[in-house]
């Protein structure tokens, strides 16, 4: 890097720390909230109870928003207690509504999922990253399709089925429909109503806990599925819902073309580990250091004793907590397997310390 | 160095540790939403005064609104550089996850680049807190404070050289950035750059700031550009001046201890705590006051607790101050004139070889004397503690 004069190397760096876009963004933020360059920012125009617990978000966002393709998601940034907290959330809506919807269920200690059921009114603001997944239609969208949901993952499948009705879909689809209970359906009505406008979807609900008179009751299993499936073989399945069902259904459908996208629980990813002692973890940015336990993810960790890394999907999906490690050995929760000692990047949401470390945040 | 605390035993120094560790505790689980928006309105002033100031000094075609652009601009860069700046560059609004307030993001207003200050600021000043030849901040090289520091004939200036520092204060702290870094870093700790990059950065942040408020904004002016220079040279002697002289309170008074690298050898964090007391000193005011220094009107709260959100550092002081009686131990506070005055004193003072030096200095009050006594240590120290430190004196 030449240094001086240093305008004439680095014109562009120089402009940048002007900070321009920072000019930008407060005086449009003072203007009204929703504008920005940077930021992709959405109001809330009204929030619609789906269920007791689950509540769908109806968002505005401005123009920097990029759209979406059905069957993806997108970061959702909150300010929960003055502390910017990012998860991601599929969206509900099809990407041609005027407006993006997402439905969050409230999951049991999530922090998230409660605070935007319990406190989202309309008109407060929300920021979303861009979207993104593979969990969407292939290209040429095959005869027949078989969509296994579990709970609040109906959300994108229901995004999915919304596209098919829109591209006047040929072929066959079948939902199957893990719930609780018949109370606990999500987008009920706005899924009937799809399979009533058209004749290529049928709807099995299947009640995992409270049984209702008609329907199926039970989790994933063969029997079920051989019951509301006659095509199997010849099926493309879409699977979404919360990781015991996955791995179930993976187990089911063994060498059928299968699309699965894994929303853990908060707690799921931690595995039993208890150790004795501490190790030290050196933050070389800001010179702190700080003794963790190592059994459960470095992001965990931290935040425990109230240091709070950029972090999103918290499942190892998003990229957003990945840090350098200049020293130490750490264990990937995803499989198990051990790094090696040395400097890479590694996301500490689904890292767990294995020895002293030294990182760069 | 003399003291006029009283000298705690080990078990008193880690009763009195443990005191202060709980004070932080109670008060950090409070850090959240209006702390938050402490700094949000913080942001908001800065970005308003520096618009406002740079657009009437732009416009001014009379006096008044000359004088008033300058002032606000003075006022945006001592925000930037104190309550927003500084706090920020602590990491005390890390927690936010926004990175409009995180240390690691965050660029300030001051011939300084933020990165290499976070090294020598937040790691070794305040780390070495008052440690002579460790501590760069002490004295900032050249001057002298304390009989423990060697007296030259060179010292009969510091006077003289001290007034020109505080006109050219951003220059002071910025002058031993990339030379800390490389030079006190163990060799086999080095990481790949070398002393070039460090050099690099520090020359290439001075550019940029001569560039911005002697060029570019001034040739926006158009015919109107001597304005604009002069209007930003006031802004930022005034900056200058200003944290010259709240920085200068913060440790230089007369009754701010130093220490030696001997001193500090297997010290605890009660130890820490402690030293942190006996090396900073407070300055007492109003909220205006306060915020702009940056809260380092609260030095002490500020050593003992430098990621705590600077606001925060109001509430707790009063109950440390407690705390320091119970124990006997000194707490260094005045009204701005009185430490300022001191911090004179003992520039004026020093520039004389000890001789003098103690003469002019005058005799020490006698040790505090603690409002309680502690009689019973609150819990067992392990001999192996004992052996390892070393008793302040």
């Amino acid at each position: 890097m030449k240094t001086f004069p240093f305008i004439y190397n680095g014109p562009r760096e120089f402009i940048q720390s002007l900070q321009p876009k920072e000019w930008a963004d407060f005086f449009l933020g003072e203007l009204n909230p929703r504008f920005s360059v940077t930021a992709i920012k959405a109001k809330v125009v009204s929030v619609i109870d789906e269920t007791s617990d689950a509540k769908t978000l109806v968002l505005k966002p401005n123009w920097l928003w990029k759209g979406f393709q059905s069957g993806q998601h997108v970061p959702v940034t909150v300010e929960i207690g003055g502390r910017r907290v990012t998860r991601f959330f599929s969206l509900s809506s099809h990407p041609k509504d005027k407006y993006l919807h997402i439905t969050v269920k409230r999951q049991k200690g999530g922090l998230v999922s409660n605070f935007l059921n319990q406190n989202i009114k309309t008109g407060d603001l929300l920021e979303l990253g861009e979207a993104s997944g593979e969990f969407v239609l292939t290209k040429d969208v095959p005869n027949e399709l078989l969509f296994l949901a579990g709970g609040s993952g109906i959300t994108p499948i229901h995004s999915i089925l919304k596209e098919l009705q829109a591209i006047k879909y040929s072929g066959k689809a079948k939902l199957l429909y893990f719930v609780r209970s018949y109370d606990d359906i999500i987008l009920k009505s706005s899924l009937e109503s799809i399979a009533k406008d058209a004749n290529w979807l049928t709807i099995h609900y299947i009640f995992s806990e409270i049984p209702k008179e008609g329907f199926s009751s039970g989790f994933l299993s063969k029997e079920i599925l051989d019951q509301h499936v006659s095509n199997l073989k010849t099926s493309s399945v879409y699977v979404c819902g919360p990781s015991p069902m996955q791995t179930k259904a993976l187990s089911l459908l063994e060498g059928l073309p299968v699309k699965s996208e894994l929303f853990l629980l908060p707690g799921q990813n931690q595995t039993n580990v208890k150790k004795e002692g501490t190790v030290d973890v050196f933050l070389t940015l800001s010179h702190k250091t700080i003794q963790v336990k190592g059994e459960r993810s470095i992001l965990e960790e931290l935040e425990e004793q109230g240091i709070y890394p950029q972090s999103g999907c918290r499942m190892g999906i998003c990229h957003t907590c990945v840090c350098k490690k200049q020293t130490g050995e750490v264990t990937d929760l995803s499989n198990g397997e051990k790094s090696q000692l040395g400097e890479e990047n590694i996301q500490i949401c689904v890292s767990r310390a294995e020895s002293n470390l030294e990182l760069e945040l | 160095m003399r003291t006029i605390s009283k000298k705690l035993n080990n078990e008193e120094i880690e009763a009195f540790g443990k005191e202060v560790d709980a004070l932080r505790e109670e008060v950090m689980a409070k850090v959240g939403k209006e702390d938050a928006d402490h700094i949000r309105s913080i942001y908001k002033t800065y970005r308003y005064t520096e618009f406002l100031g740079r657009g009437l000094i732009h416009f001014s075609f009379e006096p008044i609104s000359f004088v008033a652009g300058t002032l606000l601009l003075s006022i945006s860069k001592i925000i930037n550089n104190m309550e927003l700046g500084h706090n920020v560059l602590h990491g005390q609004y890390d927690w936010m996850n926004d990175p409009r307030f995180n240390s690691r993001t965050f660029e300030w207003d001051i011939v300084c680049n933020a990165h290499q200050w976070k090294f020598y600021h937040n790691y070794m000043h305040h780390t070495y807190t008052n440690v002579l030849n460790k501590d760069h901040d002490y004295g900032y090289n050249f001057t002298r404070l304390t009989e423990a520091q060697k007296w030259k004939p060179v010292h009969l200036t510091q006077p003289f050289t001290n007034m020109f520092l505080a006109m050219n204060f951003q220059w002071g702290i910025g002058a031993h950035g990339y030379r800390v870094e490389y030079l006190e870093t163990p060799k086999k700790l080095r990481k790949k750059k070398t002393l070039k990059d460090y050099k690099a950065l520090f020359f290439k942040k001075i550019e940029s700031q001569i560039l911005k408020d002697y060029v570019l904004f001034p040739a926006l002016a158009l015919l109107n550009f001597p304005k604009v220079i002069l209007g930003n040279l006031i802004a930022n002697l005034i900056r200058n001046l200003w944290t010259y002289a709240v920085i200068f309170c913060g440790h230089f008074t007369e009754n701010a201890e130093s220490f030696t690298t001997d001193e500090i050898v297997g010290e605890t964090k009660a130890q820490w705590y402690l030293r942190q007391l006996k090396g900073s000193s407070n300055l007492d005011g109003n909220n205006l006051f306060y915020t702009m220094t940056g809260h380092l009107s609260h030095q002490i709260e500020h050593h003992m607790f430098p990621d705590m959100p600077a606001k925060r550092y109001r509430e707790v002081a009063p109950r440390l101050k407690e705390i320091c009686a119970k124990y006997g131990q000194h707490y260094n506070t005045g009204s701005f004139l009185k430490q300022f005055g001191s911090v004179w004193k003992r520039i004026i003072a020093y520039s004389f070889p000890d001789h003098i030096a103690t003469k002019f200095m005058g005799k020490r009050k006698k040790f505090l004397e603690p409002t309680m006594v502690i009689s019973q240590p609150s819990f067992q120290v392990s001999l192996s503690t004992e052996e390892k430190t070393v008793t302040l004196t």
